[in-house]
């Protein structure tokens, strides 16, 4: 027998509904509370910082002029995209795999809470990790203009600073969707990877230039495609290709947002509501 | 009443098998209710439809009157143990507590409460969850269900794992939390676990009660009780006097079953001034009406009741 009791030493506080903010700050606290999660945000502010210290040092050692401000960006903001939409998936499906949903699901039982919880969590994160990649990057362009001996060059428009950060939110976004459809984390992070860094990087981009169709295809079902008249219109117009940036433009972006993104975190979302917890 | 679990009508079928089937219960506040059946009887299906992770196809679970999605905070009402391994094997006990408290709104001294009263020292606290032993898992799954202190309690298999001191003391931790008001409903597929502890019982098997109610009034209405073993120096004399009063006599081992309570069977020898070496209930248990009442459930066939030293 036990000589505590069960009881509680103090009165505890009359239960009412658990508020949103408290979900959002435990969510926010299973991000970092286990190995792996504490893991993957040494890597993501390691590499940050190790593409900065290469860019440096090829900088210092090379008679290389220093970057600008937008390369910077887009170089800091790689790792950024490679594994912020690691964190989205695990905060999903960890719970599935260690069936802590059991006990999560339980404590709230409102499921779509615990689903807006976690994407405020992570949506938090992505913010905060492209802010430090964005001020690393400021950083970057005035210690390499020093070391180059130029002055700095602030080439970053507000424009490409929103569609930088909107991009890393999208696929922040589809990482959680397809998290939510599958449930498992392998295969959510195959499903991704195969997307940004295959088919994207890859077989979009290199079919795009070769085939006349992929031209009238990929802007309607590739994220890249379609927002490349919005990112890179100059550097289209400067190779000769048609700038879409009207209506056809934004209805292709839609299009494919709608694809990558809506479609897997609707039907993801169905699947958390619906599916039986055990 | 006061935060009783009332279950009604509950049906739940996966294709073709039903797992649950027109299941209708009440566990009484104030009172232990033991959940008992075989593997796959449909214990945990119920369990899960009462905390809402699976939807019944028919009926309905109450806790208090109402839903369980419809408690404002339900850790702080009913307290649940569902798997004491879905928990994160990175986690620390403590911080599986901490968890539980963050979201309850419950101060941190709760966590450490919970620690000393599941006996989870302060070194084991800080462990991950991956270097607990199955019992260490269940300790904290305890803890983790009392920390709101709940009005409710429910346990699937909360034994499961436990080492006898373990199971011991479970047993009177959830004698208190009941006779303090509280509604305990736990589950095992082992009968002696609960037949010690529960006040009331629920044998279901296929999906389906088969029967309920204390432990006597489920041997009572089994119809077994009358039954009785004997051993005297004289065997013979004894059956010839059981007989001529009209009780059936069987030989076994070196004594026999007579179709007569104990009492009637004493009052015998002594007419025939027998002397007797051992004499005993011989109905069938708890067990055996368990087994017989689930055989169709069972993995492994049954042979019919032979309820030697079944009360034992």
């Amino acid at each position: 027998m036990s000589a505590v009791s069960v009881a509680p030493s103090t009165p505890l506080p009359t239960a009412t509904k658990v508020p949103f903010g408290r979900l959002v700050m435990v969510e926010w606290r299973k991000m970092t509370d286990t190995r792996a999660g504490r893991v993957m945000l040494m890597i993501t502010g390691g590499l940050i910082a190790l593409v900065a210290g290469i860019i440096l040092l090829v900088t210092a050692l090379s008679d290389m002029s220093a970057l600008d401000a937008s390369t910077w960006m887009s170089a800091l903001s790689f790792p950024v995209s490679l594994l912020v939409p690691v964190l989205a998936i695990m905060i999903v499906t960890q719970e599935w795999g260690q069936r802590t949903h059991m006990v999560t699901f339980t404590l709230e039982p409102s499921r779509l809470k615990v689903v807006f919880a976690k994407l405020l969590a992570v949506f938090v994160l992505g913010i905060v990790t492209m802010a430090i990649a964005v001020g690393i990057g400021a950083i970057g362009t005035v210690a390499g203009a020093a070391i180059a001996g130029s002055d700095p060059s602030w080439n970053v428009t507000g424009e490409a600073l929103a569609w930088t950060l909107a991009t890393q939110i999208l696929y922040l976004l589809m990482g959680f969707g397809f998290a939510m459809l599958l449930l498992n984390t392998p295969a959510a992070l195959v499903i991704y990877y195969g997307y940004t860094l295959i088919l994207e990087a890859s077989v979009f981009s290199a079919l795009y230039f070769i085939f006349d169709w992929a031209q009238d295809v990929f802007p309607w079902i590739s994220m890249q495609v379609a927002m490349m008249p919005f990112i890179a219109g100059n550097e289209m117009q400067a190779a000769g290709v048609a700038v879409e940036d009207g209506a056809l433009g934004i209805a292709r972006l839609a299009t494919s947002i709608a694809l990558w993104v809506g479609l897997p975190l609707v039907l993801g979302t169905m699947r958390v509501l619906k599916s039986e917890l055990k | 009443m006061y935060a009783m679990i009332k279950v009604e009508g509950l049906t739940r079928v996966y294709g073709t098998f039903t797992a649950v089937d027109d299941v209708s219960f009440t566990a009484e506040a104030g009172k232990v209710t033991g959940f008992l059946g075989p593997n796959g009887a449909g214990k945990s299906t119920s369990m899960r439809i009462m905390v809402g992770l699976t939807n019944p196809t028919k009926g309905r679970a109450t806790i208090n009157g109402s839903l369980y999605a419809d408690l404002p905070n339900p850790g702080r009402h009913v307290g649940v143990l569902l798997d004491a391994s879905a928990q994160h094997d990175g986690r620390t006990g403590r911080e599986v507590l901490t968890l539980a408290a963050m979201t309850m709104g419950l101060p941190t001294s709760r966590v450490d409460e919970m620690l000393e009263l599941v006996s989870l020292t302060p070194s084991e606290a800080k462990r991950r969850i991956k270097n607990y032993s199955l019992g260490m898992k269940q300790r904290l799954g305890i803890a983790h269900a009392l920390i709101g202190d709940p009005k409710v309690l429910i346990l699937d298999e909360p034994a499961n794992g436990l080492d006898p001191a373990g199971i011991r003391w479970m047993r009177g931790l959830l004698k208190e939390y009941a006779d303090r008001g509280g509604t305990v409903l736990l589950s095992s597929h082992l009968l002696h676990e609960v037949e010690q502890i529960a006040d009331e019982l629920i044998l279901i098997g296929n999906g389906r009660i088969v029967a309920e109610g204390t432990k006597d009034e489920i041997l009572s209405s089994q119809g077994t009780v009358g039954q009785s073993l004997v051993t005297a120096l004289d065997n013979e004399a004894l059956t010839v006097a059981l007989k001529a009063k009209g009780y059936s006599v069987e030989p076994i081992g070196t004594g026999m079953r007579v179709s007569a309570a104990p009492a009637e069977v004493g009052k015998a020898a002594l007419e025939a001034s027998v002397v007797l070496t051992d004499l005993r209930d011989g109905g069938a248990g708890l067990e055996d009406i368990f087994l017989q009442l689930t055989a169709e459930t069972q993995r492994e066939a049954i042979a019919p009741a032979h309820p030697e030293g079944a009360s034992a």
